[in-house]
C-alpha cells in the first residue's frame, strides 16, 4: 500500500483548515494519520500593521506551516504527495513544480 | 405671570456655537416669548408656586450670566457660586468630588503632532515635555494624520461637534503656567497582583523595599542579600536591565499559573528613568547641569535598545518564515517552519505544541459555558 502526503480537512463549515499529513493511501481522509507534518490555512489573510502605500500594494497571504526535514524524509522513503500537497510542497521548494497537477 | 419654560422651537441653544456672534444673536430672552403659552387648550390661569417664582427670579438675576455661553470655556453652575474651587471643572456644585477630566486643546494636539511628525522627536520625549501619556501622544498623531487625509480627500470633518465638546468639558492648554500633567495620577493602571492584601512579617533588621514587595505579591522567594544590595545601589542600571530585556524577567509558578515576578512600580511606570533622575537630583543637587544630560543619555540608550529589540524580533520572524509569491497567483504564501518530534507531539501524539489540529482531543469551542472573549488584559 502506498504512503501519501495529503491534506485532511479540519475546521468548521465555511472555515476550512487542513493538516498536511502522511497517511496510508486507502485510509479515510480524516482518520488518524501516520504523522502530521504541517498545516495549510486556505483562507487568505489580510496583512496588518502596514503603511498607507504598502497596504495598497500588499497581497493577501495564505499560511502554510511545514516541517521541512520530516517532509524530505517522507519523500525520500517514497511517500507520494497528492495533487494539492504537491502544489504546497513545490511552493516550499521540496519537489519540482508540476504544471498540470491532476486530482 | 412669570414666564413658563419655553419649548425649544426656534431656539438653537443646544446646537454648537460656531462663533461668539452667532451665540448672542441666536439667543432670545425668555420674557419676549411669554405670550406663547404651551397650554393652548386650557383657559384657567396656571397658579405659580413660590418655588417656581423663586426659580424664575434666580434665572433672571443670579444665573443671568449663564444664559450667554462664553465660547472657549465651560458654562458650569459652579461659576456663579462664590467661593467654589475649580469652577471651570466642577459641573455639579453639590458634588465636590466630581471633576470633569480635561481633554487636549486644539493647540496642544497640533503641537504634539508637530513635534512627533515634523521635528521627528520620539513619542517618549514628547510625552515627557508636554506631560501627556505616551499612548495618548501616539493616538493624537494617528488621529491628526487621519484628519489630514480626510481633508485631502474632501471629506467633511465633524467640526461643530468637536467645538461643542471642547466647550462642554475643560481643556488642557498648550502653555500652562503650572505645567500640570494632562492625566490624573489615578489613571495609572493597578496591577492585578497587587490587589490582595497580604500580611507579611519581616524582621526589623531586614530592609524591605518595593522590589521585595513585588516578590511577595507574586509569591516568589526573597532575593539574595547581595543581589538586592546591588539593585538598590544603582537604580538606573536596574531600570535599564528590566525595561530593555522584559523577556528576561524571572518567572515563577507552574503551568497555567506561570507568571513573571512583579517588578516595583518605579520600573513599571511609563517613564522610569525620570524617577531615578529626580532622585539623583535630590541626592546630589550641586550637579544640576549634569542630571538632564545623564537623563537624556539614558533615554537615548533605551530608545536604541528598543529599536535593536524590534529589529532582532523582525529578523527572527523573517528567518522562520519564507515568503513565496507565485506569478500566476493572487496570493502570497507564507511558509513557517515547525518541528514535528517527540518533544512537540508528546508520547501519545496529542500535545498541543505540535503543528496541526489534534486527533482524539475533543474541541470544546461549541460547548456551553466556553468563554471566548479574553477575560484578562496584561498591563
Amino acid at each position: 500500500m502506498v504512503v501519501r502526503i495529503r491534506l485532511s480537512r479540519f475546521g468548521n463549515r465555511h472555515q476550512p483548515f487542513y493538516n498536511i499529513v502522511v497517511a496510508q493511501a486507502r485510509s479515510a481522509r480524516d482518520s488518524k494519520p501516520l504523522e502530521v507534518i504541517g498545516t495549510f490555512n486556505p483562507i487568505p489573510q489580510r496583512p496588518t500593521n502596514l503603511s498607507e502605500e504598502e497596504a495598497r500594494t500588499a497581497k493577501a497571504y495564505k499560511e502554510i506551516s511545514l516541517d521541512r526535514s520530516r517532509a524530505k524524509y517522507w519523500l525520500g522513503v517514497g511517500a507520494q504527495p497528492s495533487g494539492s500537497a504537491w502544489r504546497l510542497l513545490s511552493l516550499a521548494g521540496l519537489v519540482q513544480e508540476n504544471k498540470k497537477v491532476q486530482n | 405671570m412669570a414666564p413658563r419654560i419655553q419649548n425649544p422651537i426656534g431656539s438653537n441653544s443646544l446646537l454648537p456655537y460656531l462663533s461668539s456672534s452667532s451665540t448672542s444673536s441666536s439667543f432670545t430672552p425668555l420674557s419676549s416669548r411669554s405670550q406663547r403659552s404651551c397650554r393652548s387648550f386650557s383657559s384657567t390661569i396656571v397658579p405659580q408656586t413660590r418655588l417656581r417664582n423663586q426659580m424664575f427670579l434666580w434665572l433672571q438675576h443670579q444665573a443671568a450670566e449663564l444664559k450667554h455661553h462664553k465660547p472657549g470655556s465651560t458654562n458650569y453652575l459652579s461659576q456663579i457660586i462664590p467661593g467654589s474651587l475649580f469652577p471651570e471643572s466642577r459641573p455639579f456644585p453639590q458634588n465636590i468630588h466630581y471633576r470633569s477630566e480635561s481633554i487636549l486643546s486644539e493647540e496642544l494636539r497640533r503641537e504634539i503632532h508637530h513635534r512627533v511628525v515634523v521635528r521627528k522627536k520620539s513619542v517618549r520625549a514628547v510625552s515627557v515635555e508636554l506631560k501627556v501619556d505616551m499612548r495618548r501622544v501616539a493616538a493624537v498623531v494617528r488621529l491628526v494624520e487621519l484628519e489630514k487625509r480626510m481633508t485631502q480627500e474632501g471629506k467633511p470633518l465633524a467640526l461643530p461637534y468637536a467645538r461643542a465638546i471642547h466647550e462642554m468639558v475643560p481643556t488642557t492648554p498648550l502653555y500652562d503656567q503650572e505645567l500640570r500633567a494632562h492625566e490624573e495620577i489615578n489613571d495609572l493602571p493597578v496591577h492585578r497582583l497587587t490587589n490582595p492584601q497580604i500580611f507579611y512579617p519581616v524582621s526589623e533588621s531586614r530592609q524591605f523595599n518595593r522590589v521585595d514587595a513585588g516578590r511577595v505579591f507574586s509569591a516568589a522567594p526573597a532575593l539574595e542579600q547581595e543581589q538586592a544590595a546591588k539593585d538598590a545601589a544603582d537604580d538606573s542600571e536596574f531600570i535599564s536591565r528590566i525595561t530593555q530585556n522584559p523577556s528576561h524577567i524571572e518567572v515563577v509558578g507552574k503551568g497555567e499559573d506561570e507568571h513573571q515576578v512583579l517588578q516595583p512600580a518605579d520600573v513599571r511606570i511609563p517613564h522610569p528613568h525620570m524617577i531615578s533622575s529626580r532622585r539623583a537630583q535630590n541626592l546630589v543637587p550641586q550637579e544640576r547641569t549634569e542630571h538632564p544630560k545623564i537623563y537624556r543619555a539614558h533615554l537615548q540608550k533605551a530608545e536604541e535598545a528598543e529599536q535593536e529589540r524590534k529589529r532582532r524580533s523582525e529578523e527572527r520572524k523573517g528567518k522562520q518564515t519564507q515568503r513565496v509569491q507565485p506569478e500566476d497567483s493572487r496570493f502570497e504564501f507564507r511558509i513557517n517552519d515547525v518541528v514535528v518530534s517527540q518533544e512537540t507531539t508528546g508520547k501519545d501524539g496529542r500535545n498541543a505544541r505540535a503543528p496541526g489540529r489534534r486527533y482524539g482531543v475533543p474541541s470544546y469551542d461549541r460547548k456551553k459555558g466556553q468563554v471566548k472573549i479574553p477575560t484578562r488584559v496584561e498591563v
